[in-house]
């Protein structure tokens, strides 16, 4: 049996009385790479901050670990690593220094050589401070910090968030490298969805902080699919179909966006409404996302003329 | 070691502010002593002191040259607690480094000890010396000719104390998710409090007592305010 990692229960966040996290169900198991998408407040950072115990749930739980988040012990927490978003370090520090901090911590688990070659990979000089870093310098950082302790379970927040390709690149190298030590879990959350793409090997999508899908990457690709349909008259008025998502009309065509229902199905019923032709269309992950947490009424174009 | 590493770390963000506070509090309180010791030694102000008088034991608390220099430490140590409370518990909420600095191998309560006495040896180092330093200049002969007296002193300990009630209070204040008008200004509003009350005790026991119940009382609301916070 798998082992689980990471488990949350009915988790629930309200900010006062805005719903952040809606009764979310999560396990991740060891040694999986998972993407956790979801729109900008979707509720990505509210649920890593309630994984990790900065944050105290509404309601529900969630464990990492084999450990109750709100009450992560020392122990367990020397086994997680944490990118904060926007990779927020002490400004002050040089990298030697924050090296030397971070080190303290970990002092058996440090890997001085593993550290010293990301830098160098980096191309950072370890004399200069934080606050002399760009962006993405301070995110080679900041995964340099998190992945020298040689963590079972690195949390990351948004990592490559104001990244360009290269720096992106290079940033998912290095994460990389983490995977490619056995038994290792990654959770990352990011809008990039070629990010998630190339390194996840499952998906948690989160949207209004209700848990969308929770599934390998293959199944979400294969799940989410746009049929185009058109009629020799018109279409018809009623779309009947299992696992409908969005459908939009034009005046002899349909356009459906199904989630979950296999070709066979969407040939019959194609055959049933009378559909002169139909076409499945491949798309890409970053399609199927925005399809999938589209809002319903959301569909029409916002026309500046029109104001 | 970890709590070694979080302490240096938190000394080292206080260490502009002692060396500030302790520069500001030796170039107005020294020179003030020299002035107010020259002064007197000259028997400008208090004739009473001529050689020969006996003198009352509460003259020498109340006409010392320490006395200005009092203040100056009065006011380097409310400035210093200010300025440390909001450098340990209001700055991390704007750099948001909370996070990072929570989710270390240590509970909160060795991250939060480390913060507070960080804080209280900052104030011991950066004023506390300098106040020993003057205290001693004062009572060399060259430098006034009557000895102060330990009153003298250790009311610029109860001085030092204040400031460190201060740091408590603005670390309440900072850690507390009230909005202003409520009750995020408790620990600033307790700790002016503390501040006249302790002014009003002519007794330095009850001055003591007074500090070390509102010591108690503030470290606890903080621990209690610390680990229950959500960041």
């Amino acid at each position: 049996m798998t082992e689980t990692v990471l488990q949350t229960e009915s988790l629930t966040k309200y900010y006062g009385s805005v719903l952040a996290v809606d009764h979310l169900d999560l396990a991740i198991p060891r040694g999986c790479i998972c993407g956790f998408v979801g729109r900008n407040g979707a509720g990505k950072t509210t649920a890593i901050k309630l994984m990790l115990g900065l944050l105290r749930p509404t309601a529900g739980s969630s464990r990492l670990l084999g450990c109750d988040s709100a009450a992560l012990t020392p122990a367990i927490r020397q086994r997680i690593g944490y990118v904060t978003e926007g990779h927020r370090l002490f400004r002050w520090m040089s990298i030697a220094e924050l090296e030397k901090f971070q080190r303290s911590f970990f002092p058996k688990q440090w890997d001085d050589k593993f550290f010293a070659d990301m830098i160098e990979y980096f191309d950072l000089p370890k004399k200069r401070k934080i606050k002399h870093l760009s962006n993405g310098e301070r995110a080679q950082v900041s995964l340099a910090l998190a992945l020298a302790p040689n963590p079972e379970l690195l949390i990351m927040d948004d990592p490559t968030l104001g990244l360009d390709a290269a720096i992106r690149r290079q940033f998912l190298e290095g994460m990389i490298e983490l995977i490619m030590r056995q038994g290792r879990t990654v959770l990352f959350s990011s809008h990039i969805l070629g990010d998630v793409e190339r390194v996840s090997d499952r998906i948690v999508v989160i949207d209004k902080g209700v848990l969308r899908a929770n599934c390998s990457l293959e199944e979400f690709r294969a799940a989410v699919k746009k049929v185009i349909l058109s009629f020799a008259d018109s279409a018809p008025d009623e779309v009947n179909i299992d696992g409908l998502l969005h459908c939009r009309r034009s005046e002899k065509g349909l356009e459906l966006t199904l989630v979950g229902t296999d070709d066979e199905k969407i040939a019959e019923w194609a055959k049933s409404v009378r559909a002169e032709r139909y076409n499945i269309i491949k798309m890409n992950l970053e399609d199927q996302f925005i399809e999938f947490t589209a809002l319903p009424g959301r569909k029409k174009m916002f026309r500046w003329e029109e104001r | 070691m970890r709590f070694l590493a979080l302490l240096r770390k938190e000394l080292r963000e206080c260490l502009p502010w002692m060396l500030l506070a302790a520069l500001v509090f030796l170039a107005f309180g020294g020179f003030f002593l020299r002035a107010l010791a020259y002064d007197q030694r000259h028997y400008r102000y208090y004739p009473n002191f001529s050689s020969g008088t006996l003198v009352e034991h509460v003259q020498l608390t109340q006409h010392t040259p320490l006395l200005l220099t009092g203040s100056c430490l009065f006011c380097s140590s409310l400035g210093l607690g200010l300025i440390l409370g909001v450098r340990h518990f209001w700055i991390p909420h704007f750099t948001r480094t909370w996070p990072f600095l929570l989710h270390r191998s240590v509970s909160r309560k060795t991250i939060l000890a480390a913060k507070l006495t960080a804080g209280t040896i900052a104030f011991v180092i950066s004023l506390g010396t300098v106040w020993v330093a003057l205290y001693w200049y004062a009572n060399q002969l060259e430098a006034y000719p009557i000895p102060q007296t330990v009153r003298v002193f250790i009311e610029g300990w109860i001085f030092i104390m204040l400031g460190l009630v201060v740091y408590l209070g603005t670390a309440l204040s900072g850690l507390s998710t009230a909005k202003w008008y409520t009750t995020k200004i408790l620990g600033l509003a307790f700790a002016t409090v503390i501040i006249v009350t302790t002014f009003s005790q002519w007794s330095l026991v009850w001055a003591f007592a007074v500090i070390a119940i509102s010591v108690v009382i503030l470290l606890s609301l903080i621990f209690d305010t610390f680990l229950r916070r959500e960041f």
